[in-house]
This record gives C-alpha cells, sequence and structure tokens, in this order.
C-alpha cells in the first residue's frame, strides 16, 4: 500500500526525513515520534503535498506528488484545527468532497450522510466558530472520509482533546480502520495502541523502529522506570534506595523530592512503605512519565549500533 | 470526460466558496467604496464644469476610473491572496491533497475574482454615469460594461502568476507586474504591448466609442487598429496562457509546513 525506498526529504540545509526505508501494507499503522521528529513530513510525502528530494514514495504503487488517482483514494485530516469558523460542518463537508470532483449533489448526500455517521448530524449547520473543539475535529474527520478515500491518513487527531471526546473519537477512527487503511501520526503511545495499529517510530527524520504495540511496549517494559517520591525528608529516603538492588539510580530534587530509576516498581513500592512505617512523611509517589522519551533515546542508540 | 467534469465540479466549488469567503462586512464595505469613487469623481468634475460632463471628456474619465482603477484595485484585493490566503488559514493541504485541487484552486479563485470585480466594476459604472450626468447613458454602459469584463478576466489571469510564484509578496509582485508590463511595456509602441491587456483595453475603447478618425496620430501608435474580435480573442489567449502557467507552476510547489498556518 505505501512504500519509501531511501528516501530523504531536505527544506535547504534542513532534514526533515532522513533516509528513511519502509513498506506498510493495508491494515492500520501509527507513525510513533516525538515532536518535531519528521512525522509531518512523512505524511506530507505520503499524501502527494511534498516530493521526495532523494528516493521513491509510492502509495497504491505510485507516487503520490500531482498524482490525481492515487489523491483520489486517500483521505487526510491534517493536525491544524478549522480555521472557516464562518462556514457551518456541512458547508465545509461539501467543499471538501465537492474539491474530490463529485457534483453539488452527490457531495450534498456524502456530507450530510458522513456528518451523520460522526455524530455532528443536529450541529451540521451550526458555524464551526461555535463549536467544541471535539466537534470540529470531528467534522474534520467528516471531511476526511466523506468521500470514501481506501486509506485515511490523520496528522495528530487527537490533539487538544478532552478524554470524553478522544474517547469518542478514537472510537470513530477505530470503526472506521476495520473496514479500509489508516495512518496515524501521533507522539503518544497509548493513543496509537487504542487503534489497534502496527507502530513505526520515527526520530530525527530517521525510522528508527517499527513492529506491533506489543514488541514497542516491550521495549518500554525493559527500560528502566522513573518513579518521583515527594516527602518531609528526601536524603533519608534516598538513604533507604542506595542500598536497595533494584534502584538502577537516584537523585534528590529540591527540598522535598526523591527521583528513582528502576526496573522493578513493586521493590520501590515496598521500601517507600517501609519508610512510612519508619515515620517518614510521603505526600506523593508517581511515575516520572518519561517512558516515551526514554524509549526513543533508546531506539536511537539501538538505530546507532550502541547498547542501550 | 470523467476527469474534465471533476475539474469543474471543483472549480465551481472553489469559486463559490471564495466569494462566500468575500461575503463578510469588511469585504462587502471595500467594494461599495470602490463604486462609489468613480461616482465621487465625477461628480465632483461635473460640479466644477457647471453641467453635464462632455460625453468624450466623461468617457475618458470613466475609463481610467473603472476597467483601469476600479477593476486593478479589485482584482489585486480578490486574486493575490489566491495561494496565501490558504497558506496563512491552514487550509492550503485541504486543497493540496484533493485530486486536481491546485487547478481547482487557481481556475475557482480566478472565477470568483472575476465575477466579484466584474459585479463591483459594473456598480461603479452605473453610479458613475448616473452621477456624471452623460448623455447617452445606455451606449456609455454597454461599451464600458465590455471593458469591465476583458478587464477584469484579463488582468485576474496576469495576476494569477505573482499568486502562485510568490505567495507571500503577491500584492508587491502584482503591483510591480501591473505597473511594468501594463503600465510600461502597454505603452510601448513595439510588439512587446500586444502581449498586455492595456493594449486591447484601449483599442476596444477607440473602436466602440468611434474615436479612431478623431484621435491624434502619435495617440494611434498605443492603439491597434485590428477589430473588435481580434481584440477579446487576444485577452482569451492571453488568459488561457498565464492561467496555464499558473496551473504548473503551482502544482509543482511544495510548501514545507512551517509555511503553512
Amino acid at each position: 500500500m505505501l512504500t519509501f525506498t531511501r528516501v530523504t526529504k531536505l527544506y535547504g540545509t534542513v532534514i526533515g526525513v532522513n533516509d528513511v526505508t519502509v513498506a506498510l501494507g493495508p491494515g492500520a499503522h501509527g507513525l510513533l515520534g516525538p515532536n518535531g521528529a519528521g512525522k509531518t513530513t512523512f505524511i506530507g510525502l505520503v499524501t502527494g503535498q511534498l516530493r521526495p528530494s532523494v528516493g521513491r514514495v509510492e502509495v497504491f504503487g505510485k507516487p503520490p506528488f500531482g498524482n490525481d488517482r492515487v489523491l483520489r483514494r486517500l483521505g487526510f485530516c491534517p493536525a491544524s484545527d478549522i480555521t472557516e469558523r464562518r462556514a457551518s460542518p456541512l458547508q465545509w463537508v461539501r467543499y471538501l468532497v465537492r474539491l474530490s470532483g463529485f457534483t453539488a449533489a452527490d457531495a450534498a448526500e456524502r456530507a450530510a450522510r458522513t456528518l451523520e455517521q460522526v455524530g455532528l448530524g443536529e450541529a451540521a449547520r451550526r458555524p464551526l466558530g461555535t463549536l467544541s473543539k471535539g466537534m470540529r475535529q470531528r467534522a474534520k474527520l467528516a471531511g476526511a472520509i466523506a468521500h470514501e478515500p481506501d486509506l485515511l491518513v490523520l496528522d495528530e487527531p487527537f490533539d487538544g482533546l478532552d478524554p470524553v471526546a478522544r474517547h469518542d473519537l478514537v472510537g470513530l477512527v477505530r470503526t472506521w480502520a476495520q473496514s479500509r487503511s489508516l495512518l496515524v501520526a501521533s507522539h503518544l503511545l497509548h493513543e496509537v495502541e487504542a487503534l489497534n495499529a502496527g507502530l513505526a517510530v520515527i526520530l530525527g527524520g530517521r525510522l528508527v523502529a517499527s513492529g506491533s504495540a506489543e514488541e514497542i511496549r516491550g521495549l518500554i517494559d525493559d527500560m528502566p522506570k522513573e518513579i518521583r517520591v515527594r516527602c518531609d525528608d528526601p536524603r533519608r529516603l534516598a538513604r533507604r534506595f542506595v542500598g536497595a538492588a533494584s534502584c538502577s539510580s537516584l537523585r534528590v530534587e529540591g527540598e522535598c523530592e526523591v527521583v528513582v530509576s528502576t526496573r522493578s516498581p513493586e521493590s520501590i513500592a515496598d521500601l517507600v512503605a517501609a519508610a512510612v512505617a519508619d515515620g517518614l512523611v510521603v505526600d506523593a509517589v508517581m511515575p516520572a512519565d518519561r517512558s516515551l522519551e526514554g524509549l526513543f533515546a533508546r531506539l536511537v542508540r539501538l538505530h546507532r549500533g550502541i547498547a542501550p | 470526460m470523467n476527469a474534465l467534469r471533476g475539474t469543474l465540479a471543483s472549480t465551481w466549488a472553489v469559486a463559490g466558496f471564495q466569494l462566500a469567503r468575500l461575503l463578510t462586512p469588511a469585504r462587502v464595505g471595500l467594494a461599495a467604496l470602490g463604486m462609489l469613487f468613480p461616482a465621487v469623481v465625477l461628480f465632483a468634475v461635473r460640479r466644477a464644469t457647471t453641467g453635464p460632463l462632455e460625453r468624450n471628456f466623461g468617457a475618458v474619465l470613466l475609463y481610467a476610473l473603472v476597467p483601469e482603477a476600479v477593476c486593478m484595485l479589485g482584482l489585486l484585493v480578490t486574486m493575490c491572496p489566491a495561494v496565501a490566503d490558504e497558506l496563512e488559514r491552514g487550509t492550503w493541504v485541504h486543497v493540496a491533497t484533493r485530486p486536481g485541487g491546485r487547478r481547482a484552486l487557481v481556475l475557482g479563485t480566478f472565477l470568483a475574482s472575476v465575477i466579484w470585480t466584474t459585479a463591483v466594476g459594473l456598480g461603479a459604472l452605473l453610479l458613475g454615469v448616473v452621477a456624471g450626468g452623460m448623455t447617452e447613458p445606455g451606449g456609455l454602459i454597454a461599451v464600458f460594461g465590455g471593458l469591465v469584463i476583458v478587464s477584469c478576466v484579463g488582468r485576474a489571469a496576469l495576476f494569477a502568476l505573482p499568486a502562485v510564484v510568490l505567495p507571500r509578496r503577491a500584492l508587491v509582485a502584482s503591483v510591480g507586474v501591473a505597473v511594468v508590463v501594463e503600465y510600461l511595456a502597454g505603452f510601448l509602441p513595439a510588439v512587446v504591448n500586444q502581449a498586455t491587456v492595456s493594449l486591447r483595453l484601449r483599442s476596444l475603447l477607440v473602436h466602440w466609442m468611434d474615436w479612431r478618425q478623431r484621435i491624434p496620430a502619435q495617440l494611434r501608435l498605443i492603439v491597434d487598429p485590428q477589430p473588435v474580435w481580434v481584440q477579446c480573442a487576444a485577452v482569451v489567449v492571453l488568459a488561457t496562457v498565464l492561467l496555464t502557467l499558473a496551473i504548473i507552476i503551482l502544482d509543482r510547489r511544495q510548501f514545507p509546513p512551517s509555511e503553512e498556518g
């Protein structure tokens, strides 16, 4: 369905993607990477907005740039919000469907049907400027799928959504992915995991790993995790951690926090419980939540042939 | 056939959407000002000359004010931002990822620009003729209505090029093109002026106002003696060439994500 062969994209002297070779078959795929990793450039190359500086991009067996046949089979939902605040979702989606070459009558029928499908039937005639971000995201999704493309490409589709809107949109996209192909770019692993998608991890313009969500999750599980403990005497707690075999590293932050790195979070919980029993006042125990950055750093090291 | 039908559908879609975007209070107010401006000038001249304007003098003033000034300004405002507007609004990605979307953007914006500016030009013409108190207003309206349409078609296509070549500087580039091409090359008594809209407009004005025998010999050098159909066909050919060039250029353009929004 989608093939990159030694693809490099340069913006002057800045590299967008660097020597990427990947082949993705039909189905759902996630493109994972932190901000600035090259995801939007990758998506731009897939959706025919950009042409590779070196190498070859093929979607459905043809280069997508300037290729109407390929573009007709693509649906794209960009990361940016809809700025046409005066138009209604119905007008906006109808416009996009007509841009795909459908007649006015066909476009109106498809737009109304798709807006119903994404749950915007009642708000279809309200100006976009009066809708919530979640509703505008749905309108954007409707615009991307109303012409029934074979491949739907979503760039950061869940950014800025509250949990309820995010849950609803994940449900919609997952339903779509049951019958057609999907490529989702995101910097959040759990978003892509929720879609049961295969993963490609991009960093610094390079594809550093690809595989199933379980395989990528396995890499994270192998890594030391950081736990932050807030208490009244961090140095006293740190002394307990220093003697424990499960503690890989630790640091004291400020006057009331210890950050400990471990492969066995349970043993840290036991140590904290013992410290509390000794009279230490603990306010909070929480993950430092750097697992994804850690994963990316580890993947870069793996990619460069350095032992993690 | 299907491809042609698709292009027409998407072109109409863009034209309709662009016209809807123009229907804001600010844009409509600007258009109303554009319509009133020639009328105010002609009324002031009429007051200064104490009586109805002499027909030929009034026609020269109308020519300078409507097919030249009003149409030029209207087209600068509506055609130049064709691509820049999409980049600024973040809607370029939606256009660029649709089959034939780039073509439709050029043709649809051209169509919307011509429709909008022609309407403003015709409004300005009607008000100007009334304010100037000119004799035989019907004939003048027919002549200048034709000139407004020719001016809009030719110059909207001319401004399509800077709009796709230099989207971020399209307005400045278009003013430069207007000055250099239309008002410099267009007045040169040489082959180069054959490729300008201003030559065709002047020639049509002279022909339709029946001034051929009355204008001084020196002025005949900057007027084409060919018949009306040649002047109109020349504008159509020029517009087709310019729009084709604009489409070819935009089809090959890439805008990095950092240039959008």
